[in-house]
């Protein structure tokens, strides 16, 4: 029996990740921060699909969950050939009124527990070969955004990160691939900021987090490098991976700026 | 039609470049009360950035791990320029590292002009032969220390505005390679918070620039490191650590927003970021594969 870890797999695009690998009845191994909604997405999975959850609720911010999750894994004996890095935050507040402490999660949480989660588990997954890993980016990775400075930055060492990793890992069988969504309405506090901040495009390029998840694990058992979901966010990415940085930050910021005036 | 999109960037390119040099006065006035930070300045890239900013009469800030090469290059500037130099032995992948600094600074009553974060850690076969801790001092002071340290020091800055920010990310920031995962994913972080940093204080009167320099010789393994894997191409484009200095203060006056120093490292980081990401990804992994043989 082969099992898949998604590592902030109870909500949103992680648990959309997670039906789709059940559907695929792949056992899985659920980690997030809170027992509650751990328990929930549990009973929903097994009720739903004919397979096997465990879970392990742990903070992916604190340095000590990971040696924990490899322990867990190894200690049960769990055959995993699939590893999901979903574990995010986006952040409400950016610089430069962004809060010290804030700052360090959001690194800690979105690139430091990819990194080392995957490091930690890449023996495992060679044992197990095939195996797969699922980076989850961002288009916002793909061009600096001054309204989400650190989100950006962060992500886009995801993306850097994954393509290396491919590269590194093809001669053990193990492919590595990198979602990057556009907006996804996993909560109502992010379809209200999407509409303030983009407009009529953030609400095009916008896809529902139960699409994401299905076509994120076709992409990723597919070999895909990097997953767009949705077309308009595919078109959305050529343009920024397309035009230079330094163009796109601007046009940001001065739409930003009119924004302001107008209001 | 490909070739008339690249056309179409570079001209795009050249434009915002002419858009941006106009001239601007140096800010060397009066410079004898105003102070640089310099976040690993006591050697290499650092200390050549260090003596750049002597040079223009600046007071210096210098933080790094030990004292005693602080000491030594705190000597060695003040006894070649007329400036006050002053050291901070300080590891800067600590969680309190940047609070502490910009208390240090706002008890003194520095008149900060000039931020440099220098700090940073590289090598080869980074991500699947180093330790777990390895990986997290990597991106705590690569990454981490640089956007504390942005954040921390910015109400001095806005005090003293118009004011300067000089991060230092590398070449490797534009694209991924391979055999350096972990250097080049956390140097593309900074290339990308400066972009986004710079439009973020232009109202604040700070200006942002990156540095991105193409093989630097501070040390004799980077000498040897860059003969085995890039040969003659890498060692035409190397460059000494004070050229490099020299480059990023001078531009970094000028308000220019990426810095390559050295016309070869110029012509070859435009390519890499015109290229798509794969195919740069595999030009380096056969570069690597080379000096494996």
């Amino acid at each position: 029996m082969s099992w898949a870890l998604v590592a902030g797999g109870s909500k949103g695009i992680g648990f959309s990740i997670a039906e789709a690998l059940a559907k695929r009845k792949y056992n899985l191994l659920l980690v997030a921060r809170n027992h509650d909604d751990l328990s929930d997405a549990k009973k929903i999975l097994e009720k739903n699909f004919n397979i096997e959850v465990e879970t392990l609720p742990c903070d992916l911010s604190l340095s000590e969950s990971v040696t924990k999750i490899s322990n867990w894994c190894t200690a049960k004996g769990f055959k995993i050939n699939i590893l999901c890095n979903v574990a995010g935050s986006g952040g409400s507040k950016d610089f430069p009124e962004l809060p010290l402490n804030d700052l360090k999660t959001l690194i800690s949480v979105n690139l430091e527990s990819t990194l080392t989660l995957s490091l930690a588990l890449i023996p495992q997954l060679k044992i197990n070969a095939p195996s797969y890993i699922l980076n989850v980016g961002s288009l916002a990775g793909f061009a600096p955004i001054p309204i989400k400075n650190v989100y950006s930055s962060v992500k886009s060492a995801i993306h850097s990160f994954s393509y290396s990793l491919r590269y590194i890992l093809k001669p053990d069988k193990i492919s590595v691939s990198c979602l990057c969504p556009g907006p996804v309405f996993t909560k109502p506090s992010i379809e209200k900021e999407t509409i303030d901040q983009m407009g009529w495009l953030g609400k095009l390029m916008a896809i529902e987090p139960g699409l994401v998840g299905e076509l994120a694990v076709r992409g990723m058992l597919g070999h895909k490098m990097i997953i767009v979901p949705g077309k308009m966010a595919t078109l959305i990415s050529y343009v920024l991976r397309l035009f230079p940085g330094q163009f796109i930050a601007y046009i940001i910021y001065y739409f930003r700026k009119q924004n302001k005036i107008r209001k | 039609m490909k070739h008339a999109i690249i056309h179409f960037f570079i001209c795009f390119n050249c434009i915002v470049c002419f858009a941006q040099s106009k001239p601007v006065n140096e800010g060397q006035s009066d410079t004898s009360k105003l102070y640089a930070l310099v976040a690993g300045g006591s050697k290499g890239i650092g200390y050549g950035i260090a003596e750049a900013l002597a040079k223009r009469g600046y007071n210096l800030i210098l933080i790094a791990r030990h004292l005693d090469t602080l000491q030594a290059a705190k000597n060695k500037l003040e006894s070649k320029y007329p400036i006050h130099v002053e050291v901070l032995a300080i590891d800067l992948s600590f969680d309190s590292s940047a609070d502490q600094i910009a208390k240090w600074c706002t008890n003194r009553n520095i008149h900060l002009k000039v931020l440099c974060n220098v700090a940073g850690l590289g090598g080869a076969n980074d991500y699947l032969s180093f330790p777990l801790d390895s990986l997290r001092y990597m991106v705590r002071l690569n990454i981490e220390s640089c956007m504390a340290l942005s954040l921390t020091l910015l109400p001095l800055l806005e005090k003293n505005a118009p004011s300067y920010i000089l991060n230092v990310a590398s070449m490797a920031g534009f694209a991924p390679i391979p055999v350096k995962n972990m250097y080049s994913a956390t140097k593309s972080a900074v290339v990308f918070f400066s972009y986004s940093l710079r439009y973020q204080l232009k109202d604040k009167h700070i200006s942002v620039s990156c540095l991105c320099p193409g093989p630097v010789f501070t040390k004799p393994e980077i000498v040897k490191d860059t003969k085995a894997k890039l040969g003659w191409f890498g060692m035409k484009m190397a460059l000494d650590p004070g050229t490099v200095g020299e480059v990023a203060v001078k531009k970094t006056f000028k308000k220019k927003l990426i810095i390559v120093p050295g016309t070869l490292a110029k012509i070859s980081s435009s390519i890499i970021r015109f290229l798509p990401r794969r195919w740069v990804v595999s030009l380096y992994g056969s570069a690597g594969k080379k000096k494996s043989k």
